[in-house]
């Protein structure tokens, strides 16, 4: 490395250190701030909290609504991640594997729900289902996150492919194995990480989907950051909090996972 | 395993290339190749990267489908034959082991897809284990096994279900110089006990003539020299496989009779070559080894033997290289020789010394034919 820590200076390095502490609290106090307020005594969402309690768990835990639309969030962001995995894997399989004209512009097309505006995307979709009557279905949600996911979980897996040495495949089917048994037996556990790894960033994009899922929600259904919203609209209850928290909890849950295969994938190979 | 020494013995024919070609778009990499593999031999295809060798072992192993032309193994067709039931066994060069499963599993992959019983794969699999000298690690993952044990792994999991040909696309490529050594050495072993087909492919022509019966050497999609490696070192074919093998000096003669040439107005004699007529370019092809430099006065007192030729130079430089000592030298016209073989009174010679430069017309190849471009060292050389 040019620029090491040991080569650097002390007030370089005091400097670098201090315009990282004020990066990281930029970005981190407001998800402690909503956390400290979850569990804060006022009403009115006072920050310092004149006291501590617990009622505003008990009283999203206890609302019919609140666990319903965690419910279906959950369940939402699980259809989402089997899908987007089920789908995208053949997919990045016949963008790796492929030789076809065309194969680096659908690449481009496949990854195209990561730059457009999601509002875009939520328009056209929205206008779709009402054409067809599924807005306000599960099914709607279901395939308007798995527009979003799927490069996700397409580029998880392609990277994973990529670093896959295909004569490692070609070895099994010498070895006696059909092209399908040698996928099955060999090349999928080598790319497990890469799927297991794109489902969870799945999950987590429709987790906490918003944009979208406000075009697709119905008053009988609607995910957990849709009621978030309609709920901030109507009133600023501290259960907005709660909800938030927990949302904040399960993504780090989940990137903890993430990290862990990661580096036990990395410990094997 | 048997263990019977199969070597020397004449044996039959057990692969047939028949006019094999593979185009990738404009591109010819496999330019209508005719080759015939005998049962049991030790098969080497030499040549640079790009010159189809790889291409020609993909075929056989069914990875790459061949453009126009036909494979027989035993005289039956293997065209139609997916990969994974041509009973064929392969070593890819970089190991390729299943990286998820223990050194036991790996070896006992096929055994379990060709629905052995389990005690017919417990046997084979410590036969094979013993075999390659891994008993020991049967239960460490390929990331815990040096590359030289990888690679064992791999032969031992190729070995395992009894094929009739091994293929090895340059396995030892990714080893440092001792342990390819070492593994040639046990590779060389394995294939007179086992009495196995192998058909290996390499860039290192060293590699290649240490461990083959035959080798083919590739060319731009052609075998260009198919033999022993006696043979094609001793008397090339052609000036491209002269020059790709070992050292060598070339001589652009002009041919005068039936068994006479001059070069750079001197006379020389040659071994009768039929179809020449006087006056047509010739390239002479003299291995250093070969050619013998003497001194000046040596030369005036030992008489030149019957059918050797003699002509002088100047020494250019001597290289000390251990086992031998190179004496490049250069003569009148400008054609520079590299010499191995040096005569009394030669071993203080200085540069710039006149030296005469001997060598027996029996030892020298005739070209009647040759492309320039092969005679220069790069002409595939590493």
């Amino acid at each position: 490395m040019l620029l090491s820590a040991n080569a650097m200076g002390p007030r370089l390095r005091f400097g670098l250190f201090t315009v990282n502490a004020v990066i990281a609290a930029f970005l981190l106090l407001p998800i402690l701030f909503i956390v400290l307020l979850s569990f804060g005594s006022s009403q009115w969402l006072v920050f310092p909290p004149p006291g501590w309690t617990f009622k505003w768990y008990e009283q999203f835990f206890s609302n019919a609504q609140w666990m319903q639309s965690a419910f279906v969030s959950l369940k939402v962001a699980l259809l989402t991640t089997v899908f987007a995995t089920v789908l995208g894997l053949p997919t990045a399989f016949a963008l790796v594997r492929g030789k076809f004209p065309g194969r680096d512009l659908l690449y481009a097309l496949f990854t195209l729900p990561m730059i457009v505006p999601l509002v875009i995307i939520a328009v056209a979709t929205y206008a779709l289902f009402l054409k067809f009557g599924y807005t306000g279905t599960l099914t709607a949600f279901v395939i308007s996150h798995v527009i979003v996911a799927l490069p996700f979980t397409i580029i998880s897996i392609i990277n994973s492919l990529k670093l896959f040495d295909q004569s490692i495949e070609d070895a099994a089917v010498i070895c006696g194995a059909s092209r399908w048994q040698a996928i099955l037996k060999v090349t999928f556990p080598a790319i497990r990480p890469g799927l297991v790894a794109g489902g969870l960033f799945a999950f987590l994009v429709s987790w906490d989907e918003v944009v979208l899922s406000i075009m697709m929600a119905s008053p009988g259904l609607q995910t957990l950051p849709v009621k978030m919203w309609t709920t901030l609209r109507q009133d600023l209850t501290p259960v907005i909090a709660v909800a938030s928290t927990l949302l904040i909890a399960l993504s780090i849950l989940i990137m903890l996972v993430a990290a862990l295969l990661r580096r036990r994938a990395e410990l094997k190979g | 395993m048997n263990a019977v020494v199969r070597e020397n013995q004449p044996s039959s024919v057990l692969v047939s290339l028949r006019n094999l070609n593979k185009h990738y778009g404009d591109f010819t990499a496999v330019d209508n190749i005719s080759l015939e593999i005998r049962d049991g031999e030790f098969l080497t295809f030499l040549g640079s990267s790009g010159s189809g060798k790889s291409t020609t072992l993909s075929m056989l192993a069914g990875f790459e489908t061949p453009s126009s032309g036909e494979i027989l193994v035993s005289g039956s067709s293997l065209i139609n034959v997916p990969p994974h039931k041509r009973d064929i066994g392969m070593v890819f060069q970089r190991y390729s082991l299943f990286p998820h499963l223990n050194v036991r599993d790996n070896i006992e992959f096929p055994l379990t897809l060709r629905k052995m019983t389990t005690a017919e794969r417990q046997k084979r699999v410590d036969a094979m284990l013993k075999l390659v000298q891994l008993e020991a690690f049967a239960h460490r993952r390929p990331a815990q096994l040096s590359g030289g044990q990888q690679q064992r792994v791999a032969i031992a999991r190729a070995l395992v279900y009894e094929p009739r040909i091994l293929l090895m696309d340059e396995p030892l490529g990714a080893l440092d110089k001792k342990l390819r050594e070492d593994l040639q050495d046990e590779l060389r072993h394995l294939h007179r006990r086992l009495g196995i087909t192998i058909v290996y492919v390499t860039h290192d022509q060293e590699e290649a003539m240490r461990l083959s019966q035959r080798i083919a050497i590739f060319s731009h999609g052609q075998i260009v020299g198919l033999g022993s490696g006696y043979d094609l070192y001793q008397s090339p074919p052609n000036a491209f496989v002269a020059s790709f093998l070992g050292n060598s000096n070339f001589l652009r003669v002009k041919s005068v009779a039936n068994a006479s040439a001059s070069f750079e107005g001197q006379s020389l004699t040659t071994v009768p070559v039929g179809g020449l007529t006087a006056g047509q370019d010739v390239l002479l092809m003299l291995r250093p080894e070969k050619i013998r430099a003497l001194s000046v006065e040596a030369a005036q007192q030992t008489a030149l033997p019957s059918g050797w030729n003699e002509i002088s130079a100047k020494v250019r430089e001597i290289v000390f290289l251990g086992e031998s000592l190179t004496c490049n030298v250069v003569t009148p016209g400008g054609t520079e020789l590299t010499v191995k073989s040096l005569g009394s009174g030669l071993q203080n010679v200085q540069p710039g010394a006149d030296v005469r430069v001997r060598w027996a017309a029996a030892d020298a190849c005739l070209y009647d034919q040759w492309n320039d471009a092969d005679l220069s060292k790069g002409a595939g050389a590493h």
